[in-house]
């Protein structure tokens, strides 16, 4: 059974006199792959910029369901949502931390945790124990995530030498440590090729699977979306044309009509 | 009453001079976003130039008029020279380079030029003897008569002129176009056939021009320079271009204008100690509450 | 052999060159003013123009064949890289051989007061090195007011120590103290500035805090200064030739020939532990979360909010950091000279310290001495050269951001490694 873990009503962004998502409604599940597609300038990123606090929607609600209770994203501002709200993203153009090495970007992920634990550099600075446990935890967590994108190798060197596709992987597993409950990926699969495509297609699939994390996903390519969807969104001019499967989506009209124009 | 006239006409006086600087700095930010960190110094390099020109063709004895003419030409063309080769050497190679580049080589180069007119023209202060003297009065019955010296009105004329000069050639001409195209976008103007290293080479030219005339304006209206005039009339005229929205020419003249105004104000009511400290506490109150200053467009951040 | 039509073009070039170094030294250079009595009179110089103008024509020709510049380039860079690689290896080695050869250089027989005094000199200004290099290198805050600090941590022990008259290990904390809380009182607002903006309102701010220290007279006694600042006491025994009364002093204690040198040593190793200090901490709060948050931030600050890092709090964090051993710093400075004015406080010294730190590479502990030592050191000797000294600063910070723009020494190594995790 899958519970309903974001729920979107009536979101607004107001840019100037441009509206670039006018009143959109949808919902997005646990353990779910939701898929938002449209056609260039429909307004997707903006509802993930709305979504991680990064822009301060102009009206609506957007509400996230987090360990039985529902909280409003909206109360969050830009870092207090990867904190509190525990929702994570990554970006369209890749942003890692190129000169720090693979191991220190997920590091940096886990700041929050090993800040507490260093006492605020308190406990850090006098080398206690209780520091030196918790950090080695994190190393290992973020061992545990490059085991699973293959690039334990490379984890004492820098994030911008990587290949593009692995520069993607890390950005995604980078973001799964901090935990999140709601993951947003801005096209993932933007530049990579097909043998890496479908590397990026089983990792989604592990993330959603094994760790029960809902994931909510803007792509161009179809191959992802209708491979991996449980459930699209489809966006034109910031409003919501169609919702449903991978499969209802091919079929539907107004989909076909936004995508390739109408007859007249 | 008749004491703040006075103020006011000193302030607009000094904010012509802070505007026509401020002009260099938000040209320069407009297209390549940098702070030109060593654009008061062309000021001061300007004054200079004006001073020894100054000197030499009051050897000539050649009617005031003419002299202030070719003087304003001189000045104006050498202090471009100047501009022209600081962007050539410090700031084009950088270029592409991590955002805190330019702004720490302008930096450097700001030291560079303020020591090497240091060495070459002495430490100490030049005073130059007032060249246009007299002025009209007012309000001759009361207590306070306000003067406006023929220098102010000859200062703010000057400017007026400049500045109409400097409008049409920005929005009429090619040249103001291709401009206003880099502000935009770079590249897409450089795949439209637009030389960019020119019209950035031209900004240049033309922001220490008026600098330059800021500069002679300098000379003529204190009378005395040092190589350190351009640290603190640069920061001004920074914060004239913040305050009326870095990026709008029109806004620089604003901003200067208010500048000039807030610093004389500042130091007839208030404290002339402190009149520095007026206009940085400007500067640091308008980028954190204000930033886009009064004419300037919103910085949308990018994600 | 070049083709003659490029051959020409170069000399075109050249030509055109020379015609604007002209322009440029023409009338700044060649025309000297100069006050004789009532009015500014001009001395042309035309030898120095004519040299300068030659020497730029034959250097674009140069430049054009295309000869200087790749051998100069790969020299320097050679240079640098050498050293990198070399501290990248024995980089421990080449710091303890450093440390023991500062504890021992007092007592090595080429250093004499002279000696020492510019090494005291040096150490200041490698300690406020270090404390900038958290805040510029690390955090990628350019502060361009960084003096500012320095100033409050000086001018706090100057009037805590002369009105309450506690000793220097009572003081120097409270300075360091009041430096950090103008940290945090400057840094709150200003840091969600841009890099850029955040420059020119830190520098703005240490301008504020020397107009206010000219003019403040009833607190700062204004241009004069504060003077009569109590030097500092080995544990309590004073370094005086005829201590009061009753009481001991360094020389009667351990039964030694009075000697002013006593003191300077005694600041020397004062100054030197505290840059060690300034140093060790610095290298330990790297490996912190709050270090590599620091670190992140200059690299991406969104990617940061987008993991949960709060941009604000790590930034200040740095910025007080920094502040507090621009206190410490001033503190040394008040006691050592017994006197501070203003004047020691001015831009210029921000703009020394932010050179040190990018020129020996920002985020680099070994790149900060050495262009400290460089920097101070050799132009120290050189004393009458001082203009000629800045515009080298000057032309250098242009120089390495052109050709180097990591600094000279920017090897980073990773804060923690995976290797070292998994051999523990």
């Amino acid at each position: 059974m899958n519970k309903s873990l974001l729920k979107v009503d009536n979101l607004t962004m107001k840019f100037g006199g441009l509206t670039a998502i006018d009143n959109l409604s949808f919902s997005a599940n646990n353990n779910e792959i939701t898929s938002i597609i449209g056609p260039n300038g429909a307004g997707k990123t903006t509802v993930f910029n709305c979504l991680t606090g990064f822009y301060k929607p102009t009206d609506g609600e957007m509400l996230l369901s987090k360990d039985n209770e529902t909280i409003a994203l909206k109360k969050f501002t830009d870092f207090k949502i990867a904190q509190k709200a525990k929702v994570a993203r990554t970006f369209q153009n890749i942003r890692l931390f190129p000169a720090m090495s693979v191991l220190e970007n997920l590091l940096v992920a886990q700041h929050n945790e090993l800040m507490i634990a260093s006492g605020f550099s308190i406990f850090g600075i006098l080398n206690l124990k209780r520091y030196k446990d918790k950090e080695r935890e994190a190393v290992e967590k973020a061992k545990y995530w490059l085991d699973i994108i293959g690039l334990t190798n490379r984890a004492d060197d820098n994030a911008g030498d990587l290949p593009y596709g692995d520069q993607r992987k890390l950005e995604i597993v980078r973001a799964m440590c901090i935990e999140p409950k709601l993951l947003c990926l801005d096209e993932p699969a933007a530049g990579l090729n097909p043998k890496e495509s479908s590397e990026l297609n089983k990792l989604l699939e592990f993330i959603k699977n094994d760790k029960k994390t809902g994931i909510l996903l803007i792509e161009h390519d179809m191959s992802v979306v209708m491979g991996i969807s449980d459930h699209v969104v489809v966006l034109n001019y910031g409003k919501k044309i169609f919702q449903g499967t991978p499969y209802e989506t091919r079929k539907s009209k107004e989909v076909i009509e936004a995508y390739l124009g109408v007859d007249e | 009453m008749e004491y703040f006239i006075q103020q006011l006409i000193n302030g607009i006086t000094l904010g012509s001079i802070y505007g026509l600087i401020a002009i260099g700095y938000t040209m320069v930010y407009g297209i390549i976003g940098m702070i030109n960190f060593a654009h008061g110094d062309i000021f001061m390099i300007g004054a200079f130039i004006a001073l020894i020109a100054l000197i030499l063709f009051g050897l000539t004895g050649i009617a005031l008029p003419i002299v202030l003419f070719l003087v304003l030409l001189i000045t104006m063309l050498f202090t471009a020279c100047y501009g022209w080769s600081v962007e050539k050497l410090a700031y084009k190679p950088l270029r592409g380079s991590f955002r805190l580049a330019p702004l720490i080589s302008a930096l450097g180069m700001s030291i560079v030029l303020q020591n090497y007119v240091q060495v070459s023209q002495g430490a100490r202060v030049k005073p130059l003897q007032p060249l246009i003297t007299g002025g009209l009065e007012f309000f001759k019955d009361s207590e306070f008569i306000v003067t406006v010296s023929f220098l102010q009105i000859f200062i703010v004329i000057l400017t007026i002129i400049l500045m109409s000069m400097f409008t049409i050639l920005i929005t009429k001409t090619d040249l103001g176009r291709a401009q206003r195209a880099c502000e935009q976008d770079r590249t897409m103007t450089s795949l439209l056939g637009i030389n960019v290293d020119r019209t950035i080479s031209i900004t240049f030219i033309l922001g220490s021009s008026l600098a330059s005339v800021a500069g002679m304006m300098f000379v003529l209206y204190y009378g005395v320079i040092d190589f350190y005039i351009g640290f603190l009339a640069g920061v001004k005229a920074f914060t004239a271009a913040v305050l009326g929205g870095i990026g709008s020419l029109p806004g620089a003249m604003l901003g200067g204008l208010l500048i000039g105004l807030i610093e004389t104000m500042w130091s007839g009511y208030i404290s002339i100690e402190y009149k520095d400290v007026a206009a940085f506490s400007v500067l640091i109150i308008t980028l954190i509450f204000f930033p886009t200053g009064f004419l300037g467009k919103p910085d949308i951040e990018k994600v | 052999m070049k083709p003659s039509s490029e051959i020409k073009s170069i000399i075109k070039d050249s030509l055109f060159t020379g015609l604007i170094s002209l322009a440029l030294f023409g009338p700044i250079v060649g025309l000297k003013t100069s006050s004789k009595g009532q009015g500014l009179f001009v001395t042309p110089h035309v030898g120095i123009v004519s040299l300068l103008v030659l020497a730029c024509i034959i250097g674009r020709f140069l430049i054009g064949l295309n000869s200087l510049r790749k051998k100069e380039i790969s020299f320097v860079s050679n240079i640098t890289s050498t050293i990198s690689s070399y501290m990248d290896n024995k980089g421990k080695h080449v710091a303890i051989t450093g440390v023991l050869f500062a504890i021992v250089f007092p007592f090595l027989p080429f250093t004499d007061r002279y000696v020492l005094d510019v090494s005291i000199m040096i150490l200041t200004y490698i300690m406020l090195g270090w404390g900038l290099n958290i805040v510029v290198g690390l955090a990628g805050l350019l502060d361009l007011g960084y003096v500012a600090f320095y100033a409050v941590g000086a001018y706090s022990y100057a009037l805590i120590a002369t009105t309450f008259g506690w000793s220097f290990w009572i003081c120097l904390p409270l300075a360091g103290v009041f430096a950090a809380f103008f940290g945090i009182l400057l840094g709150f607002p200003v840091l969600r500035l841009r890099g850029d903006y955040l420059a020119i309102v830190t520098l703005g701010f240490g301008e504020i805090i020397r107009i206010i220290l000219i003019n403040w007279y009833e607190v700062t006694n204004g241009p004069d200064g504060i003077t009569g600042i109590p030097r500092p006491s080995f544990f309590g025994l004073p370094f005086k030739k005829f201590p009061e009364e009753g009481e001991a002093s360094f020389h009667t204690f351990f039964n030694l020939e009075y000697s002013t040198m006593h003191r300077i040593i005694f600041l020397y190793y004062l100054i030197l532990i505290l840059a060690l200090i300034t140093n060790y901490f610095t290298l330990k709060i790297r490996k912190l979360p709050v270090g590599r948050a620091w670190e992140a931030l200059r690299e991406d600050e969104i990617a940061c909010k987008s993991l949960g890092v709060n941009p604000t709090n790590t930034k200040l964090t740095a910025f007080a950091i920094g502040a507090t051993f621009g206190g410490f710093a001033g503190s040394f400075f008040a006691t050592r000279q017994a006197f501070v004015s203003p004047e020691s406080f001015t831009f210029i010294e921000s703009a020394i310290i932010v050179a040190i730190v990018v020129l020996g590479g920002m985020g680099s502990q070994t790149g900060v001495v050495l262009a400290s030592i460089f920097l101070i050191g050799i132009t120290e000797i050189f004393r009458d050269l001082e203009q000629y000294r800045m515009i080298a600063f000057g032309g250098a910070m242009v120089l390495i951001m052109i050709f180097k723009p990591k600094g000279i020494l920017a090897n980073r190594k990773p804060t923690i490694t995976l290797k070292d995790h998994l051999n523990e």
